[in-house]
């Protein structure tokens, strides 16, 4: 049965003891690095985001009529022999299911893999009927002998090694086995389910489609085993979700695109099979087959009408978002979900399992946007984790230590800023006035040592402001500077390298002093409105008729300001126009000095230095600048060489590395194999977050490579002019 | 995309999923390889549901020439006796080297789900290039009031689900043999 911490504390706990899992490890790596290999090729020739909005628009173009597909559905398919049932929650669908059941006199029971089935926990229902259940996909008959929930939506025993599976096997089929051969472990699958199949009374399958025009089912298989779990026995119950229901035949081929191919990296699976009600039967007295559907609703339908979470119903359960997570490859599935798994299981959990069952796992989200990349059909799931968490503490009534905290200071940002003005004065015996603390205090040691931590700056900008601006007088462009708490606060000398690359473009740069915390970390703890007064602020900061372009060096501030200002504030207000306004303005460093100032090598010095890239998850996916940092370190005269996975999380998440640190050393970990396998003097990235991380991990590892943001490599790099 | 176009990429499909697939000129050619294949593996029985009387009289006295016998309607008491399996294809797509079979009868689903092996025939004629061709002829099966189950089908079954380690053959055939057809 699935177990899913019901507490942060114990769930931290089960996160270590995944960490340890060697086997489960390696494989979800490997797995994670072959599936995004591999997925430029799977969509070869299709142009994937154009295909993704389609499938999006028809499903929400879906949704507020589901009560009337359901009815054409039902109308058709019971014109061809079958009966349509409703079921408004798990425990109907189930007793629905041991009804039927015992009605048609069926006592064994086959069925084909169905997360609808997982999401009732129908096995255990029927078993306490009384009835004898026969899981028949490979992997779903394998947890089902071990007693375990899946632990991914497509492939269910991907935590478990052929030898595990092995033993597993000797001990049904009664013999020794050879199991590092698979081919012998699946054939033992093929001999042992046959009896099953051709034994049982009743087949209960899920389905991919319903489609409302025909009244027929679709299922995308590979194994072949739901062709036998629909074909052999007397009784057919298929178990679907309201949200699969499709208006028509052309809506589905659409979405048989996408599905297999994010699913699996096939093109389309072995089997693709349209029932259309009460097919020839012989075993059946009648001569045809009893066919069942049942529509579960538990919650799809208020769901549907839900205006922050109605997009989550168009998930075709692809997967995908696990496959790219690089926390789900670090734990595994029984510790990244409850029933359903990877992003979209620490969304849905909450309605469909509760929020005890969501309050600990939905928190464990690094915001990389890795799975809103790939998601066909365009789910903004980060985003909808975060709302997810806000609605799990709203149905709580009760919020941790941290966010009474947050929102205490953070709004108040005299309040804020002194606080950091004295942990820099905290800080100096830790950092024995070095720039890092190499050493915390013992108590913090074990989890959160695996990088030093960079100390607070003696004189942040705001104070250095005065002595380092360059005022033009008649400039060519007017740019506001929004600092963001690192720049500001920690890495100053990444601003003073700013000012010294605008030197000679006549760009008239200035910082506004009311400017504060772009509001991010209250967003990512769930206190949304704690982010919307900060949005407020920085927008009554800066005067953004005056400026040509707002640039900031941090590009997690850049992707919220310009995705979120406009999704936490109201635009139908005075104050929210005002904060749109100010996210139209704003762009990121590399952006506006590849397009906008255009910078020339001709201003730089050549260098025999090599220097490796990593993309900050907020800049290549949250903004989609992807190729003006590569360019810009070319422009340096620096020699770039690419590191493997560039475009992959440091693991950095502002206060995720300090809510999961064993996580976030995991995946730092990673990164900085690969970037010392680059063989780089200097690791350059664009934003501060970034760069602590990657800095306190090098550091920690005694490496001699250097990190720094960008702006500091061109700064370096520049030609002095006399 | 001509003919001769569309074949040769339903046939690349095809193969590049584990399909084996030749040219025949006639049934007589279908039947010939049906039972030699069967003869090599040492099957002792051949399921043909759905052929013609004309088909069935060429078939019937080969697999007794063979030494094998041909399974008759209806199969389900056989149903664990079925090694071989000779069907049409009614469609193919050839972007992704599917066949696509009409299978409300029940013989051509045990046929194509139990066999060992499943030799499927399919016009030249019936190939079209991509799911948007088949969509119609799809979608005139899914309207019509009778019931119906109409299979995709593409390569042998198939898992990964041990270590993602591609395994063939896991519930369904462990081979799908395409012969195409010129003519119609």
């Amino acid at each position: 049965m699935t177990k899913t911490a019901q507490d942060i504390k114990s769930y931290k706990k089960q996160l270590k003891e995944a960490l340890a899992d060697g086997f489960l490890r390696s494989a979800l790596d490997k797995f994670n690095t072959v599936y995004r290999e591999n997925r430029p090729n799977v969509y070869a020739g299709i142009d994937f985001e154009g295909l993704r909005d389609e499938i999006a628009a028809g499903k929400d173009a879906a949704l507020p009529q589901l009560e009337d597909l359901f009815a054409d559905f039902k109308a058709k398919a019971e014109k061809a022999g079958a009966k349509v049932h409703r079921a408004a929650d798990a425990q109907q669908a189930n007793e629905l299911i041991a009804k039927i059941a015992k009605e048609s006199g069926s006592r064994k029971i086959v069925k084909s893999k169905s997360m609808t089935a997982e999401e009732t926990f129908l096995n255990h229902h029927l078993e306490n009927e009384g009835l004898v259940v026969t899981e028949t996909d490979l992997g779903e008959w394998i947890i089902q002998l071990r007693k375990e929930g899946p632990s991914h939506m497509v492939m269910p025993a991907i935590h478990l090694s052929r030898y595990q599976v092995g033993d597993l096997f000797e001990k049904v089929a009664r013999r020794d086995l050879d199991s590092e051969d698979i081919d012998t472990l699946v054939k033992v699958a093929r001999e042992q389910l046959r009896p099953a199949f051709l034994e049982a009374d009743m087949g209960v399958s899920g389905a991919n489609f319903a489609i409302a025009e025909s009244g027929a089912l679709g299922l995308v298989t590979n194994e072949g085993n739901m062709r036998l779990v629909t074909t052999l026995p007397k009784v057919h119950v298929a178990l679907v979700g309201y949200d699969k229901l499709v208006p028509d035949l052309e809506s589905a081929l659409r979405i048989l695109k996408v599905l297999p191919r994010n699913a699996t990296g096939q093109a389309i699976t072995s089997y693709v099979t349209w029932i259309k009600g009460a097919n020839a039967c012989s075993v059946a007295d009648s001569g045809t087959k009893e066919l069942h559907i049942i529509f579960l609703d538990n919650g799809r339908l208020s769901l549907a009408a839900d205006p922050v979470f109605a997009s989550s119903l168009r998930c075709i359960r692809c997967g995908a978002c696990a496959n790219v997570c690089p926390i789900y490859s670090k734990v595994g599935g029984h510790k990244y979900g409850h029933v359903y798994i990877g992003a979209i299981g620490l969304i849905l959990t909450l309605f469909y399992h509760g929020a005890e069952n969501d309050r600990a796992i939905v928190q464990n989200c690094i915001n990389c946007q890795a799975c809103k990349e790939v998601c066909p059909v365009a789910i903004d799931l980060p985003h909808l984790v975060k709302k997810t968490y806000q609605a799990v503490l709203k149905a709580e009534g009760k919020k941790p230590v941290k966010n009474h905290f947050l929102a205490r200071v953070m709004k108040n940002r005299k309040l804020f800023h002194f606080l950091l003005r004295k942990a820099s004065l905290a800080q100096r015996p830790l950092s024995k006035g070095a720039p890092m603390i190499r050493h915390l205090p013992h108590f913090f040691e074990k989890a959160h040592g695996f990088r030093s931590l960079p100390v607070i700056a003696r004189t942040p900008l705001r104070d250095r402001w005065q002595a380092i601006k360059k005022p033009v007088a008649s400039p060519v462009l007017n740019v506001g500077f929004f600092g963001g708490c690192a720049v500001d606060f920690i890495y100053p000398e990444q601003a003073e390298a700013l000012v010294d690359l605008l030197d000679d473009h006549g760009v008239n740069l200035e910082f506004p002093m009311e400017q504060t915390c772009c509001g991010l970390p209250a967003l990512m703890a769930a206190e949304e409105e704690t982010a919307a007064d900060l949005a407020l602020q920085n927008a009554a900061a800066f005067d953004v008729d005056a400026y040509d372009y707002i640039i900031t060096l941090c590009a997690s501030c850049a992707s919220h300001i310009k995705h979120n200002y406009g999704k936490i504030l109201d635009d139908a207000t005075d104050a929210g126009r005002r904060a749109a306004a100010f996210a139209d303005k704003l762009i990121d460093f590399s952006a506006f000095m590849q397009n906008v100032l255009k910078l020339q090598p001709q201003a730089f010095e050549k260098s025999d230095q090599k220097v490796t890239y990593h993309a900050p998850c907020h800049l290549c996916r949250g903004l989609k600048v992807v190729d003006e940092p590569r360019q810009l370190i070319e422009t340096s005269g620096a020699d770039y060489v690419a590191s493997k996975d560039e475009d992959v999380c440091c693991g950095f998440g502002g206060s995720y590395s300090v809510d999961f640190p064993e996580i976030s050393a995991e995946i730092l970990g990673k990164k900085l194999d690969l970037v010392e396998q680059s063989g780089a003097d200097v690791l350059v990235t664009d934003c501060p977050g970034c760069v602590m991380q990657l800095k306190g991990g090098l550091d920690k590892r005694g490496s001699k490579i250097q990190v720094k943001h960008l702006a500091e490599l061109l700064a370096d790099q520049k030609k002095k002019t006399e | 995309m001509d003919q001769e176009m569309i074949n040769q990429l339903m046939a690349d499909k095809a193969g590049a999923v584990q399909a084996v697939v030749s040219e025949i000129g006639s049934f007589d050619e279908a039947v010939a390889y049906t039972v030699a294949l069967a003869r090599t593996k040492a099957y002792e029985t051949v399921a043909a549901p759905g052929l013609d009387d004309t088909q069935l009289s060429v078939l019937a006295p080969a697999c007794q020439a063979g030494g094998l016998t041909l399974l008759e309607s209806p199969l389900y008491d056989q149903a664990q006796q079925i090694h071989a399996a000779l069907t049409a294809a009614d469609w193919g797509i050839a972007e992704t080297g599917t066949l696509v079979l009409k299978s409300a009868s029940e013989d051509i689903r045990l046929a194509t789900m139990l066999a060992e092996v499943h030799i499927a025939v399919l016009a030249e004629s019936r190939i079209v290039p991509d799911s948007a061709a088949i969509a119609g002829h799809l979608n005139e099966i899914l309207m019509d009031d009778s019931p119906s189950y109409t299979a995709f089908i593409t390569g042998a079954s198939r898992t990964a689900d041990i270590e993602r380690v591609l395994a063939i053959g896991v519930h369904g055939p462990q081979e799908l043999h395409i012969l195409i057809h010129k003519g119609d």
